[in-house]
């Protein structure tokens, strides 16, 4: 028996330690499962229980405000154990602007997004703690649930008439209704029953998906698809309006021929024109917030910035706030008037574009820059960040990017870094800002 | 879309020639015939057959030539629109099998078990779906299981038992009450529905398991695709999602199992209909094939294939009216 061998059988232990650690027993599996129905079952029913509005109103921190995510805890309860996807975010969405999210796959972009939306997979998905303010722009009602209409008017200020015959012949007088009265109010996502979320979703807050090709119902048409957003969300609406709406929005978009494109169904269409549809879904009721998760990932590069401007142009049209979630620097770049860093479930640095690009402070805001393709550069291998995201199941109590750090120093082993202020916008968790001010 | 149909029943009209052709060599390969077992019962009581007497029977039933002759002239005469007489009792074959009381009685029990079978199965599947993994979802599960494990002769024999004779509330078996003299249609029609109830309760209790698998199944892949993800983002109302959204792309892979629906309603529910005592069209067709009645069992088989073929063709056509993806050319 030589050295070698020995080596070998050394080596095949320390292999078998290591996977160990990978797998669970069956106790502790029963063990965590009962824990995770515990609590799946609690939230659950806190979804779907009933609670007067006082409950779930709130007031905003910033009246420049759309969003206000604070401490936002989003954890799915797997077999294998609590996977803490988003692990206390907080970040602001001002009015008018574009909040841009970036990290890596699997950082929690879109799980943070999910939750905004009330969209995570129950009842293994759940928004465990936090709150998530939203500065709703809601139709007022009277006393009997009505929106209350406002008139068109002419230059004198009178209200403007107008005849309408019906059905049966009968000449009624009626106002011309030009809109419906609105208030704001401020509803905190997070503690919301999940009926009254119906009333934000598509209406107030509306979401572009990844995926273009599969987010749209294979059987329904365009048109059908896109007037149902119309028909649920604007009071009065008919199926003549709504069609008009829906094409009015597709002509929007930017789509030649809508009145084709809402005759025909989703397999008829191409990627682009997917996402542009997608995108006049998200639009047909002018949210307040528009959610764009990945919105040009699976599109190629010229039509990514036909959307993107496109995204810019309805930003400033409808007076919206778009949080972009993407894993591309140069989209980031482009668009958003902000960025927020994700790394493991956390942010790790946030402030003004112009900051996060030219004064990158954390070692992973670094890393990603530096991985960005460049034109002017004549390196032959792109650099990448070395290592591994930590196992989501037992994040280690340190700072997540110890590991991969290359400014590591004493102090990382130490408690997670809290967020520290830099300058009026610019936030970092990180310790090596910490002993400056120390 | 004319065009395809019309591929379709030509290509149809081949499959049926070579399914006749295999049939009636199988029907004529069978190790005891009509006219053996005939000439058995003869000499057990006690006559005895000459060698030309057996000759002449066989000719008389047109037994007599090689499978391939014998093959031919059925053709012939099915395409003569002759189907024959049952070799049995020599009566004409298409009036003993399509009367009322034949295919009559189990296209009545079938279609009503049909109907209830889907009425039943695919609320039930898509509940035990929207509630994946839920008490509910685990009762109904359970619960189907055991219809499907359960055979039909105990199954139907223990509703038998605890239905009508324990408690009296339903006809033992049969078709209608002879002690009855029925003194108006609505006696005649309630009087035959309590006579059908537990067979089709059977039936329906027996089917609706794989029916609901398949609905659940089908639900839970399409639940987890993104246009649903899309619908609830919309705003719009969870049953909408299901009902609307979820539910036209679950009939999808429900309407492949329309080719097998359409033979099964004429098919008869053999071993139900023996436990019932019912005169349906299974347990006659059973009696045909064991007795070697070719004229009767093929016809019927044939029968049944036509019914397949046009369940197969609906199937197709019908895809394309569920999913617009689907083109047919």
């Amino acid at each position: 028996m030589g050295f070698k061998s020995i080596l070998s059988k050394f080596k095949k232990n320390e292999r078998q330690e290591e996977a160990k650690k990978h797998y669970l027993t069956g106790k502790e599996i029963k063990v965590i499962a009962k824990a995770n129905a515990q609590e799946m079952r609690r939230l659950e029913k806190a979804k779907n229980r009933k609670v007067p509005p006082e409950e779930y109103m709130s007031v905003m921190k910033d009246e420049n405000n759309v969003l206000e995510v604070e401490n936002l805890h989003s954890y799915f309860f797997t077999d294998q154990g609590v996977v803490k996807a988003v692990n206390g975010v907080t970040f602001n969405i001002p009015v008018n602007s574009t909040v841009g999210v970036v990290g890596e796959s699997g950082c929690g972009k879109s799980v943070t997004a999910m939750s905004v939306m009330r969209l995570l997979q129950g009842p293994s998905g759940q928004i465990v703690d936090g709150s998530i303010r939203f500065k709703a722009y809601d139709y007022k009602t009277d006393e009997e649930g009505r929106p209350v209409p406002t008139y068109e008017t002419d230059e004198n200020g009178e209200i403007v008439y107008e005849t309408v015959v019906d059905k049966n012949g009968k000449e009624t007088h009626k106002p011309v209704i030009k809109g419906y009265e609105k208030v704001e109010a401020v509803y905190d996502i997070a503690k919301m029953p999940i009926k009254e979320m119906y009333k934000l979703r598509g209406r107030q807050i509306s979401m572009v998906f990844q995926e273009p090709m599969t987010s749209l119902n294979p059987v329904f048409t365009i048109g059908n698809q896109l007037d149902e957003v119309t028909l649920l969300h604007i009071p009065g609406a008919t199926k003549e309006t709504a069609k008009k709406r829906s094409i009015e929005m597709l002509d929007m978009v930017g789509i030649a021929m809508p009145d084709r494109v809402y005759a025909s169904y989703p397999h008829e269409l191409s990627g682009g024109m997917r996402q542009r549809v997608m995108i006049a879904m998200a639009l047909a009721c002018e949210p307040r917030l528009i959610i764009a998760d990945e919105p040009t990932t699976a599109l190629d590069v010229t039509i990514q910035a036909q959307v993107l401007d496109l995204f810019n142009d309805l930003k400033t049209r409808i007076n919206g706030s778009i949080l972009l979630i993407t894993h591309d620097l140069g989209v980031i770049a482009e668009m958003a008037d902000y960025v927020v860093v994700m790394y493991a479930g956390r942010i790790i640095e946030q402030g003004t574009a112009l900051e996060i690009f030219r004064n990158p402070m954390h070692p992973y805001t670094k890393g990603l820059q530096k991985s960005k393709p460049t034109m002017n550069s004549s390196t032959d291998t792109l650099y990448n960040i070395p290592g591994n995201v930590p196992n989501p199941i037992n994040m280690p109590n340190y700072c997540y990017f110890k590991e991969r750090c290359r400014y590591c120093t004493d102090k990382c082993s130490g408690e997670y870094p809290c967020m520290r202020q830099v300058s009026p916008t610019h936030f970092v968790a990180c310790h090596l800002y910490e002993s400056k001010e120390d | 879309m004319f065009k395809y149909i019309l591929k379709r029943i030509g290509i149809s009209i081949l499959i049926l020639l070579g399914v006749s052709m295999i049939l009636y060599a199988l029907l004529r390969c069978m190790p005891a015939d009509f006219i053996e077992s005939k000439i058995a019962n003869l000499a057990q009581t006690g006559i005895t057959v000459s060698e030309e007497f057996v000759k002449e029977m066989y000719r008389s039933y047109g037994l007599d030539g090689s499978i391939l002759q014998g093959y031919f002239t059925w053709l012939g005469n099915v395409l003569r629109l002759d189907f024959g007489t049952s070799f049995i009792n020599h009566r004409p074959v298409l009036s003993e099998i399509f009367n009322a009381d034949r295919i009559g009685t189990s296209f009545f029990v079938a279609a009503i078990a049909t109907v209830f079978e889907f009425l039943i199965a695919i609320p039930l599947g898509v509940t035990a779906a929207t509630h994946q993994y839920s008490f509910r979802d685990y009762l109904v599960t359970v619960l189907v299981l055991i219809g499907i494990s359960l055979p039909s002769f105990f199954f139907g024999q223990m509703l038998k038992n605890l239905f009508a004779n324990k408690l009296g509330w339903f006809p033992v078996s049969g078709m209608k009450d002879p002690n009855i003299n029925y003194t108006n249609k609505f006696m005649e029609i309630s009087d035959f529905l309590k006579h059908m109830f537990l067979p089709i309760l059977t039936v329906v209790i027996l089917s609706i398991g794989s029916r609901m698998r398949m609905t659940r199944t089908n639900m839970l892949e399409v639940l987890n695709a993104d246009y649903i993800r899309t619908a609830r983002a919309k705003g719009l109302k969870e049953s909408k999602v299901i009902y609307k959204h979820a539910f036209r792309n679950t009939m999808i892979p429900l309407v492949t199992s329309l080719a097998g629906l359409i033979p099964s309603l004429f098919s008869g529910a053999m071993i139900t209909e023996s436990v019932f005592d019912l005169t349906g069209i299974g347990s006659y067709a059973l009696n045909a094939m064991t007795q070697g009645d070719i004229p009767v069992i093929m016809t019927y088989n044939m029968f049944l294939a036509v019914l397949s073929v046009i369940g197969v063709l609906l199937a197709d056509l019908m895809y394309a009216v569920v999913d617009p993806r689907v083109k047919l050319a």
